[in-house]
């Protein structure tokens, strides 16, 4: 197998359908998944349904790759969802549901996908975490917190996957107009534009920018990192 | 699946690592892999334990030795390989049992 075999999560839109189209566009092979069905067609694409807090359906996903392209290159962990409300307004079911997908998620599939990769003694893992972590972001404490635990989990499958060949590390992308903001009012979102050192949304482009250079061979010495879009630190 | 078989396949892929850190040791059924005994250290004991998953993966069994349960038992399923075989039937009969 000389293409590159790709896990995306989170497939069926926003950030998650661009990367999947991008590479794919790179000739990559490109295996998706979120809970329900995509429209997206190629032949280079496979899809699969599921939750990716539920550990059977992604042990099961993880193996099916293994067993037909023989590797894993590249996890992008992409799914995520966002709570964004006053912590005092949040009841507990969604804490949960946000920390299954961002945390627990994030969990299993580098654990699943990192034991393909160690037989190859190569792999690289992208997470997803966001602005709000640095900027401490009032309205978005739980989604806030569950994308610290993301960036800690990066920091330390650095460490213990170092030795397979495997590097891990994280991008925090500023505001993206994808669904995951549309409930996000203008004003709030031009205070939160204000706070960075480049004061401008961040693009699907921004984001396939940072991630070709985590992927890139020349990026071997890199691990650990936490890279933010839009000057945020 | 025969427990001769689990065992051979055990021994096969510990010397295979043992091989490939140029450990001067051959496995047996009584070879230690867990606990002061042993010869490989924690992050040995992680690369055995992630190879004999996958080794079996290929033989179609699909088998988690990280699971609470082995982790939490009294006696570690780990210490032996002839313990780890044992712990390993156990799940592949369960599997089996399940897609019955």
């Amino acid at each position: 197998m000389n293409k590159k075999v790709m896990v995306i999560t989170g497939t069926r839109k926003g950030i998650g359908r661009y990367l999947s189209e991008y590479y794919l566009a790179k000739d990559f092979i490109v295996i998706g998944c979120s809970r329900s069905e995509s429209d997206l067609k190629h032949e280079n694409y496979e899809h699969f349904c599921l939750d990716v807090a539920d550990e059977k359906a992604v042990k099961k996903m993880i193996s099916a790759i293994s067993k037909k392209y023989g590797k894993i290159d590249y996890l992008i962990n992409n799914a995520g969802i966002a709570s964004m409300n006053h912590s005092l307004l949040t009841p507990l079911s969604v804490v949960e549901k946000v920390f299954k997908t961002n945390v627990f998620g994030t969990f299993v599939f580098c654990r699943e996908v990192a034991k393909v990769m160690s037989r190859k003694k190569f792999g690289r893992i992208v997470n997803f975490t966001t602005v709000a972590v640095p900027l401490n972001l009032d309205g978005e404490a739980i989604y806030a917190a569950s994308k610290s635990a993301v960036e800690k989990l990066t920091m330390i499958l650095a460490k213990e996957f170092g030795n397979y060949g495997i590097t891990v590390n994280a991008l925090g992308p500023s505001p993206i107009k994808t669904d995951l903001i549309k409930n996000v009012g203008e004003e709030k979102l031009n205070k939160l534009l204000s706070r960075q050192a480049i004061a401008k949304f961040g693009t699907f482009k921004d984001v396939s920018n940072i991630i070709d250079f985590y992927l890139s061979d020349n990026s071997k010495m890199i691990s650990g990192q936490i890279l933010y879009i839009g000057g945020v630190f | 699946m025969e427990t001769s078989e689990t065992k051979k396949i055990l021994i096969e892929t510990t010397n295979e690592y043992f091989e490939s850190q140029d450990f001067n040791e051959k496995a047996n059924e009584d070879t230690v892999l867990f606990g002061k005994e042993s010869v490989l250290d924690s992050m040995g004991l992680v690369n055995v334990i992630i190879d004999i998953e996958s080794r079996f993966l290929d033989e179609g069994y699909e088998i988690s030795l990280t699971s609470e349960k082995a982790m939490s038992r009294r006696n570690s399923p780990f210490r032996t390989i002839s313990t780890l075989a044992e712990f390993i039937e156990e799940q592949v009969t369960a599997n089996e049992a399940i897609d019955e």
